[in-house]
């Protein structure tokens, strides 16, 4: 499941060049109807397959788990943090996660997008590419 | 200003141009740089989860904005791959 959290480099702080280049401009949420709105920008224009889910403005999840920029974590069937992944952007590391997820649950092949244009900028991509697990044993 | 001072106050000034530097050098730039400690570092926690922590619970909003639900709701019988991100 994804989880969208606050902005990472909006408009009115730390914007990049590769968000203008990826028209991904937004300002960073005030409201909860302005997080929404993002997150479904997000998954509509990347037809997002996978759930997803949007922290409140208490920022509960992303406090919770020190999420923010990014980041994966892998909760096992009994409710234990079973794969800690490191902070983004620097270690943030999804091959390192299916990895995780191959050697405890088997390998899946995982088919490439079909042209570019289906591919989403880097951060989306990096917050889409460890999802795809056993479909059968991950939700 | 005494030597003291002199050579107290240059050997800063000599750290922080360095530190600013290697900061430029891996944010991308000097804008980057001055973002990243503005923008960034305010929020970036290495966090207390461990492996094998209890993996805590938060209140999370549907897509339709107006559902809820938790994410320990999803983590029954089955593991859950937990991404966060945003767009930007």
């Amino acid at each position: 499941m994804t989880v969208y959290v606050r902005e990472a480099h909006p408009t009115d702080e730390w914007q990049m060049k590769s968000n203008v280049k990826d028209d991904v401009c937004y300002a960073q949420p005030k409201t909860l109807e302005q997080r929404v709105a993002i997150a479904n920008d997000f998954t509509k224009r990347f037809k997002f397959p996978l759930p997803f889910g949007i922290d409140d403005m208490s920022n509960a999840a992303n406090d919770a788990y020190a999420a923010w920029p990014e980041r994966i974590y892998i909760i096992d069937e009994s409710g234990h943090i079973a794969y800690r992944g490191g902070m983004g952007p620097f270690n943030y590391k999804p091959e390192e996660a299916r990895e995780w997820l191959a050697a405890r649950y088997g390998a899946v092949k995982h088919e490439a997008p079909k042209s570019p244009a289906d591919a989403a900028p880097a951060s989306a991509t990096r917050a889409a590419a460890p999802t795809p697990a056993p479909t059968a044993a991950v939700k | 200003m005494n030597r003291f001072w002199k050579w107290t106050v240059g050997i800063f000034g000599v750290l922080f141009l360095a530190a600013f530097t290697l900061l430029s050098f891996m944010a991308g730039s000097p804008k980057d740089a001055f973002g990243m400690v503005r923008y960034a570092l305010p929020h970036m926690h290495r966090g207390t989860l461990k492996v094998g922590s209890d993996a805590p619970d938060a209140r999370i909003v549907a897509l339709d904005g107006v559902s809820r639900f938790h994410i320990r709701e999803r983590t029954h019988e089955r593991p859950l791959v937990l991404v966060f991100g945003s767009f930007t």
